[in-house]
């Protein structure tokens, strides 16, 4: 096992976790797409939450590959993946009720779009 | 997972009020419980989204009535113990170690 040592927290600290992999991945969404999020409810993590599954977005720009936490915090490796920033309307997430003017911004993997 | 952590769209929680130049730790402890997360995380026996995941697992009713930091302290308690690094014999002995010392 590593073990920390006090002259070596600030250079770990800065280094940090990055989750971004250095994998050409081809991406399945381009900006600008639309996307259905999928009804999963998996007993491990997600970052996929309640209150955008099974709601229409719209691609609003491609990050890259990184790292799947579904995976991850499971165990299973790092699974890399394309992950956007997805926009929801308000009206979409929350009915009619909601203001029409906003939107919500989800950081969203592969695994949690299809196409709409 | 379903869990207490994912509150989009719960009702009842009262407005999100961001506290006036908020202190990076509120309490000494929290500064300890940060620290020993970060140096047991170096162990490398688990990942952050494992991390993230022990704090889910929480009971609903103990998650939400409990504060960011109590997070994960509760959340570490949960790997080392699953991980075999410590037992839960071992921190409940400590804790009335340490009870037994401030009550002195």
């Amino acid at each position: 096992m590593r073990v920390l040592k006090a002259d070596d927290v600030g250079k770990v600290l800065l280094k940090g976790g990055p989750a971004r992999v250095d994998e050409d991945i081809p991406a399945r969404f381009r900006p600008g797409d639309r996307v259905v999020t999928r009804n999963i409810n998996p007993a491990g993590h997600t970052r996929l939450p309640r209150y955008a599954r099974g709601k229409h977005g719209v691609i609003h720009r491609h990050h890259g590959v990184f790292v799947c936490p579904d995976a991850h915090a499971a165990g299973k490796g790092k699974c890399p993946q394309n992950l956007y920033s997805v926009r929801f309307s308000a009206l979409e997430l929350w009915g009619g009720d909601a203001c029409a003017r906003d939107s919500i911004y989800l950081d969203l993997w592969d695994d949690y779009l299809d196409p709409a | 997972m379903n869990g207490g952590h994912d509150l989009g769209g719960m009702h009842g929680l009262g407005p999100i009020d961001p506290e006036p130049d908020e202190p990076v730790f509120h309490e000494a402890w929290e500064r300890r419980c940060f620290a020993i997360t970060l140096a047991c995380g170096y162990l490398g026996e688990w990942n952050l989204d494992m991390t993230r995941y022990a704090r889910e697992r929480m009971h609903p009713a103990k998650y939400l009535a409990t504060s960011y930091y109590e997070h994960w302290l509760i959340g570490l308690e949960t790997l080392l113990i699953e991980k075999g690094l410590v037992t839960e014999d071992e921190i409940k002995r400590r804790m009335g170690e340490i009870g037994a010392e401030e009550s002195a």
